[in-house]
C-alpha cells in the first residue's frame, strides 16, 4: 500500500478522529456544534470509508459508510490528503444544501484541532493546554499506529509479530488507550482494558509529552523511568517499531 | 502494597541510581545492550541493581553492597565460579608474558589442539571474541564452502546483534540484510524438507541452537530422531549444518551440545563457557570446512589476545577434571525441584523448561508473565538474581547453601505474589 494511501487511513481514523476529543476539551469547538445534528460521510477511492456524526454536543467517527447528510468522495488517497492540507475540495454529491456546515462550522473545528496539534512553548504554559495537547497527541499517535500496522507495508513484518492479545499504554493517574491484537489486526480504543497483557506507562503527563512531541527518545525515557513497561513485553518490542514510523507520518 | 518479612532487609539501590543517571548523560540508553534496563529484564528497573561492584564464586555485589546469588552468571560465561583462582592463575601468568601482541602467543595453538581434543567431530579451531563473530564466521565458510546463499533459520531463533540475524524493521536494518534467511519452526524436521524442495541448490546452511531456548518462551528439547533426520537432510543435500552452541556449550556436555543429543554438525560455535568470563569464541570444524575456512577473511584487533587463550586452556581442563556438566545439571535439578515444590505450595503453577543447567522458567496462572515478573523483582530485593523472561545458568560453585537459601527467598517471594494476586492462585 503507498504511503499516500496509509496517510489517508491515519488523516481519517488518527487525525479526524481526534474532533472526538476536540469538544470535549475545547469549549470553542463544544460551542460551534452545540445545536448541530449533522453527519458527513468520507469516501476515499481505494482509501478509506468513514462517517463524522456531530449529535447532541458530541462527536463521533465511525468506520465504513452510513447515514449522513453530506457525501464527500475523492478520487484517491492523494486528493484526500491534499484536501486535509487545505489544499484541496472535496467532491460532494449529497447534502449539497447543507454544504455551509463544510466550509464554516466544520474547517472553523479543522482550525481549532490544529490550533490544539501545533503547540508552542508559549501555549505550553496553560496547563490545560498543555494536557489538551498531550492527550489529543496520544490519541492521535495511538490510533496512527494502528492503521500503520494494518497498512504500511514496512510495519506489516512488526504487527503480525505481535503476539494477540491487549496492550496497555497510560499515563499514571492520567489518559490511556488500549492497542489490540486480533484476528491478525491492530485496533486502537481509548481507555482501559480489564486485564491487559502488556503495560506501557508514562510517569507523568509531562514524561508523555515530551516523548509524544519528539522532545525525548523512548529508550532514554525508559532509562530514566519516565516510561516503564511490564507483561508480555514481546507485544510492546514488535509495536515499538511501529511507533517508530508514527513520528515519521505525522511529522 | 507488598509486604516483607520482618526481619527480612530489602536491597535498595542508591548509588547504582545515581551513577545510571551519570550514564545516561554520556552513553546511550546509560546500560546499552542486554544487560541495560532498556531491554526489559528488570521489571520495576527500581527493584534491581544495574551495576556490580566485584563478584566471586555464585555470588556479585553491587554498588550499594547487596549481594546477589547469580543465576545469570554474566549471561553464561560465569561456569566454574567468578574468580576462579585455577583459570585465574593461567590467565595471569599469561598476561605477565604477554596478552595483545603482533603475533599470536603459543596457547592459540595449544587451545586449538585441547578443543579438537574435547569436541566430538572437531578437526579444527578457530577463535575470536563474541559469540556473534562465530555465527557469522561459520554462516561465512557455509556460503564459501557451498557457494550458495540462502541461510535456513528456526523462528525466533537468537545468534547475535549482526545485521543477518536480525528482523526488517528493526533499527539499523534493511530489507537486504536479512533477504536470504529462511524460516522454519523449531523441530519440524519437514519444514526443513519443505524449504529445500522450495530451494533446490540454493541453501548454504542451517544454524540452530542445540535445543530451543529462545526467550519468552517455554525451552524445548529436540524430539527423539529431530535431529538425526536434519543431520540426513543436510548431508544429502550439501548443506552445512551448524550449531550455535554459544549459549548451551559445556553446560551440557564437554563433548559439545550436539554430542548430548547424539549428532555431528559440520560447524560449531562456542564462547559463553569457554574461558570462565575471559573475552573468547571459537567456532570448531568438520575437515571438509578447513578450505572455506581458510579463505574467510574474518578478524580483529584482539582476536589473537593471549590471555584469554590461556584462560580458555585452564577452564576447559577444569570442567573436563570435575565433570562440569554433570555437576550444573544435577544442582540444577535440585534447585528447580525446590521452586517448584515452593511455588506449588503457594498455589502457583511454576513451569520449568529447558536443560537444568540453563533452566527456563515462568509462572504460568496468568498469560501476561506479569506474576513472574513480580515474583523475580521480589526475589532481586531479597538477594537471589533471576530475570523475567531469559534462561538462567547454573555455575559449577553454587553450593547446597546457596540453593537453600534461594528457595528460602523464593518461598517469600511467591507468598507475596499470591497475596498479591488470590484470584489468580490455585
Amino acid at each position: 500500500m503507498s504511503r499516500e494511501t496509509v496517510m489517508s487511513y491515519i488523516n481519517v481514523f488518527a487525525v479526524l478522529k481526534n474532533m472526538e476529543e476536540l469538544v470535549r476539551v475545547d469549549s470553542v469547538s463544544e460551542q460551534l456544534i452545540k445545536s448541530r445534528n449533522i453527519a458527513i460521510q468520507f469516501t476515499v477511492h481505494k482509501g478509506p470509508k468513514a462517517v463524522l456524526a456531530f449529535r447532541n454536543g458530541e462527536v463521533m467517527l465511525t468506520r465504513g459508510g452510513g447515514k449522513a447528510d453530506i457525501k464527500l468522495y475523492f478520487f484517491s488517497p492523494e486528493h484526500f490528503n491534499r484536501m486535509m492540507d487545505g489544499k484541496a475540495n472535496p467532491v460532494p454529491y449529497k447534502g449539497l444544501t447543507k454544504i455551509s456546515f463544510l466550509t464554516g462550522t466544520f474547517m472553523k473545528l479543522a482550525e481549532r484541532l490544529e490550533y490544539y496539534l501545533r503547540p508552542d512553548e508559549e501555549k505550553l504554559k496553560d496547563r490545560d493546554y498543555f494536557r489538551a495537547n498531550t492527550e489529543m497527541t496520544a490519541y492521535a499517535a495511538f490510533f496512527a499506529l494502528s492503521e500503520i500496522g494494518n497498512h504500511d507495508e514496512k510495519a506489516l513484518h512488526s504487527s503480525h509479530a505481535i503476539p494477540d492479545g491487549t496492550i496497555l499504554v497510560k499515563v499514571v493517574n492520567g489518559p490511556a488507550v488500549t492497542v489490540i491484537k486480533e484476528k491478525g489486526s491492530l485496533r486502537t480504543v481509548k481507555g482501559e482494558p480489564d486485564s491487559p497483557r502488556c503495560i506501557l506507562s508514562f510517569s507523568s503527563l509531562e514524561s508523555a509529552h515530551l516523548v509524544l512531541n519528539g522532545k525525548l527518545d523512548t529508550y532514554t525515557a525508559l532509562a530514566t523511568g519516565r516510561m516503564a513497561m511490564r507483561g508480555f513485553i514481546p507485544m510492546i518490542e514488535n509495536m515499538n517499531p511501529i511507533l517508530d514510523q508514527v513520528a515519521e507520518y505525522l511529522q | 502494597m507488598i509486604e516483607a518479612k520482618e526481619d527480612t532487609k530489602l536491597n535498595t539501590y542508591k548509588k547504582s541510581q545515581e551513577l545510571f543517571q551519570r550514564a545516561v548523560k554520556v552513553i546511550p540508553t546509560g546500560i546499552p545492550g542486554h544487560l541495560g534496563p532498556v531491554q526489559s529484564q528488570f521489571i520495576p528497573t527500581s527493584d534491581f541493581p544495574f551495576y556490580a561492584e566485584k563478584a566471586e564464586g555464585s555470588y556479585f555485589w553491587d554498588l550499594d553492597g547487596n549481594k546477589f546469588i547469580d543465576y545469570m552468571c554474566a549471561y553464561g560465561p560465569n561456569v566454574l565460579g567468578y574468580n576462579n583462582p585455577v583459570v585465574d592463575e593461567a590467565a595471569f601468568a599469561q598476561f605477565k608474558k604477554g596478552n595483545c601482541m603482533a603475533l599470536p602467543g603459543k596457547v592459540q595453538v595449544e587451545f586449538a589442539e585441547l578443543l579438537v581434543d574435547t569436541i566430538d567431530g572437531a578437526d579444527w579451531a578457530m577463535f575470536m571474541k563474541n559469540g556473534g563473530d562465530a555465527t557469522s564466521f561459520a554462516v561465512m565458510a557455509a556460503r564459501a564452502a557451498t557457494g550458495r546463499k540462502k541461510l535456513v533459520r528456526i523462528k525466533g531463533g537468537y545468534h547475535g546483534v549482526a545485521p543477518w540475524t536480525q528482523v526488517d524493521g528493526h533499527a539499523g536494518v534493511v530489507k537486504e540484510d536479512v533477504s536470504n534467511n529462511l524460516f522454519m519452526e523449531w523441530n519440524d524436521a519437514e519444514a526443513f524438507e519443505r524449504l529445500i524442495r522450495e530451494f533446490p541448490g540454493q541453501i548454504a546452511g542451517l544454524i540452530a541452537t542445540p535445543y530451543d531456548h529462545r526467550i519468552f518462551t517455554d525451552n524445548a528439547l529436540p524430539k527423539p530422531g529431530y535431529w538425526q533426520k536434519i543431520r540426513q537432510l543436510c548431508t544429502d543435500n550439501g548443506i552445512v549444518l551448524i550449531i550455535d552452541d554459544v549459549r548451551c556449550g559445556f553446560r551440557l556436555d564437554m563433548g559439545g551440545s550436539a554430542k548430548y543429543f547424539g549428532f555431528e554438525p559440520d560447524l560449531a560455535c562456542y564462547c559463553k563457557a569457554l574461558a570462565n568470563g575471559y573475552n573468547i569464541s571459537s567456532v570448531v570444524g568438520k575437515e571438509s570446512l578447513r578450505d572455506a575456512a581458510s579463505k574467510v577473511f574474518y578478524t580483529g584487533s584482539y582476536w589473537s589476545s593471549a590471555v584469554p587463550m590461556a584462560a580458555g586452556i585452564a577452564c576447559i581442563n577444569e570442567l573436563k577434571r570435575i565433570d562440569g556438566p554433570r555437576l550444573m545439571i544435577e544442582k540444577g535439578e535440585k534447585l528447580t525441584e525446590g521452586l517448584k515444590k515452593a511455588a506449588e505450595a503457594n498455589g502457583i503453577d511454576l513451569v520449568i523448561s529447558g536443560v537444568p543447567s540453563m533452566f527456563y522458567m515462568r509462572i504460568a496462572n496468568d498469560n501476561s508473565l506479569m506474576m513472574h515478573q513480580e515474583f523475580c523483582a521480589e526475589c532481586a530485593k531479597r538477594g537471589v538474581f533471576f530475570v523475567s523472561h531469559h534462561n538462567h545458568f547454573i555455575n559449577c560453585s553454587l553450593s547446597d547453601e546457596d540453593i537453600a537459601k534461594t528457595l528460602e527467598v523464593a518461598e517469600e517471594a511467591f507468598r507475596i505474589v499470591k497475596k498479591n494476586n488470590p484470584d489468580k492462585c490455585n
